[in-house]
């Protein structure tokens, strides 16, 4: 089946709901066997842009290419993709097997081979000697399974989920993200997913395209995206984030920027956005996990101290909320040495981290 | 007042409006099955030769058949008609579409005897008084909002979803809703089927201005009848009806659920 996986392309694919452009002007390029998700709050455009994708809703602009062939005017019935719904919208008067065989049916396909593809398919999700219930009768997980197999059956070029596993409780959801992705390498088939959930577009996704407000703002591997977010928006909706408050008083040799934190007035070196003057209030962004405990002094780090204002044990790792003259900072420490190891609240302890761990944005025009 | 005595009231008033709703229906009943030959209650004796009389009565053999066809006729249209009419004001949005509901919508609260005197001035000028067409025509516009109604309410809970997945599963339009949808909206449409052949066999005051000799309904056959003649016959006549009825919204009701109709 795999090597006629198809790539997608749209190129400046703009949808307005009457005055509310939901998309303006979107590229973005799939290759063939690729899996992206649509990350973004909720209202960022994504789903409409998977649903145009599917051919479900017609966009205004743009074009949408699927398999190097003009997608725009083939109706969803001619684009052979194979779509898995929030609801899953299975048939509730068909049977499990008829909801998978129905692309197959709809294909004209002779009955014994329809069969046959079914029987197959329900043996790739495990959903043997299911046949003959119906969807009210299966359990979330189980409809998850018929919803893939229904899309999967008629070997589409392209699959598209819309936050396939919402619905679904946390250690499912888990369990169901990876059979997904073993699904999916398999297959070997073309893949957009649409999520809100980080971890979701983490786990399942070869390239996350974080959108807002109808525009891709980035598009990287998962570890492009969380270790180096190109702005404000992607630092903050994926993972956790302290934000410090600093202004621009300079630019460094190195063309970096020289900033002092508020309130605490220490003066810093960091890698910031071009374009910033002197006098401007910037953000400081830093992961929990790169602040480190009472760290040695002389190892080249940033060195703050401070108060333990809240403890957040979470089994495998603790949250320190810590009050310092420069904010507050949360830092993320691993339970390695047991839940009687962290600080307790109101202990005097000692915050160390790289500057280059930092990144400067500018903050959120509305904040 | 006590909530004991509150509920011991809302108790015998329950009682006093069904007494009151069916005391027709438990007179018309047991006078069918009297030997006297007049319409009195209590019945004397007890007979089926009112039944038998039915038979005898060529003129309301040739009403019931004409009520029957037209019944189905119009329903066979307004299912058609009221179910397309249904999805395209659910499922689409167009100009005109509130002003079309309203209107589809119109003979449920419109005074029956001004929509009697407007079909028959519609239907006059094109030779259609007592004429089966103009009959099954006129008992469309009566029957057609309960399907409208019934498959609406249907169709709220045909989720877009099903009908977008089988788009995307290769099926067109036609085909899906063929598929899916149809399959989907059974139980409005017997239930609209049923309130039209109902309806629609019992309509009168717009029949009244359709009929003529050698056009004739049931309904308007036993008005002529009983103003002649008050004897059991009608009382029999009523008594099949009333079973018929009975039967049909208790198929309906097993099937589908009456109530889901109205909530």
């Amino acid at each position: 089946m795999s090597g006629s996986a198809k790539g997608v392309a749209l190129s400046g694919v703009a949808k307005w709901y009457g005055k509310v452009p939901a998309v303006r002007g979107l590229d973005l390029e799939v290759a063939p066997g690729e899996m992206v998700s649509l990350l973004g709050p909720s209202g960022c455009g994504k789903t409409t842009t998977l649903r145009m994708i599917a051919g479900l809703e017609a966009p205004d602009a743009g074009e949408i290419r699927i398999g190097g062939t003009r997608a725009n005017e083939v109706p969803p019935w001619r684009r052979n993709i194979g779509m898995v719904f929030q609801s899953y919208a299975l048939f509730p008067h068909k049977s499990v097997a008829e909801n998978i065989g129905y692309g197959l049916v709809m294909r004209r396909l002779p009955r014994a081979e329809v069969a046959a593809r079914v029987a197959d398919a329900m043996r790739q999700v495990q959903l043997q000697g299911l046949d003959e219930r119906v969807p009210s009768q299966l359990s979330g997980g189980q409809r998850q399974r018929v919803a893939l197999a229904r899309a999967l059956v008629t070997r589409p070029d392209v699959l598209l989920f819309d936050e396939p596993l919402a619905a679904l409780d946390r250690k499912l959801r888990e369990q169901m993200q990876v059979e997904i992705r073993q699904l999916q390498r398999a297959v070997g088939i073309t893949t957009i997913f649409v999520t809100h959930d980080q971890v979701e577009a983490m786990t399942l996704a070869d390239r996350i395209v974080v959108m807002e407000g109808g525009r891709i703002v980035q598009s990287g591997t998962p570890g492009e995206i969380y270790e180096r977010p190109g702005s404000h928006f992607v630092s903050d909706f994926i993972g956790m984030m302290n934000a410090l408050r600093a202004t621009v008083i300079g630019r460094a040799e190195d063309g970096g920027l020289r900033v002092r934190l508020e309130p605490g007035g220490r003066e810093l070196a960091v890698a910031g956005p071009a374009g910033m003057a002197a006098g401007e209030g910037v953000e400081l962004m830093l992961r929990p996990e790169k602040v480190r405990l009472n760290p040695p002094a002389g190892a080249g780090l940033i060195h703050v101290g401070g108060t333990v204002a809240h403890v957040v044990y979470l089994g495998a790792v603790t949250y320190l909320h810590v009050g310092t003259p420069d904010g507050l900072v949360i830092a993320m420490l691993p339970n390695a040495g047991g839940d009687a190891a962290a600080p307790r609240q109101g202990d005097a302890v000692t915050l160390g981290w790289r500057a280059a761990d930092m990144v400067c944005f500018a903050p959120p025009r509305d904040a | 007042m006590t909530p004991r005595t509150g509920r011991r009231l809302l108790n015998a008033y329950v009682v006093v409006m069904m007494v009151f709703l069916a005391l027709p229906i438990a007179i018309v009943i047991p006078s069918a099955f009297g030997e006297g030959g007049d319409l009195s209650f209590p019945p004397r004796g007890f007979s089926l030769k009112w039944f038998g009389a039915i038979l005898e009565r060529p003129e309301l053999m040739a009403a019931a058949a004409n009520s029957a066809a037209i019944a189905l006729v119009a329903t066979a249209v307004s299912l058609v008609v009221g179910t397309l009419s249904a999805v395209a004001l659910r499922r689409y949005s167009f100009p005109g579409r509130g002003a079309l509901m309203t209107l589809f919508m119109a003979p449920l609260v419109f005074p029956a005897i001004v929509l009697a005197a407007a079909i028959a001035m519609v239907l006059a000028p094109l030779g259609l008084i007592r004429t089966f067409q103009g009959l099954v025509l006129a008992h469309i516009v009566v029957v057609l909002p309960y399907v409208v109604r019934t498959v609406s309410a249907t169709l709220a809970e045909v989720d877009r979803a099903w009908e977008e997945a089988a788009l995307t599963l290769g099926a067109s339009p036609w085909r899906g809703f063929r598929t899916i949808t149809l399959p989907l909206l059974r139980p409005g449409l017997v239930a609209g089927a049923t309130f039209s052949l109902i309806i629609s066999f019992d309509e009168f005051t717009i029949s009244l201005f359709l009929v003529g000799s050698g056009m004739m309904t049931l309904p308007i056959e036993m008005y002529n009848y009983a103003e002649f003649s008050l004897d059991p016959t009608l009382a029999a006549v009523s008594t099949l009806l009333i079973l018929l009825t009975t039967l049909a919204v208790l198929a309906v009701e097993r099937t589908v659920g009456l109530g889901k109709q109205f909530s």
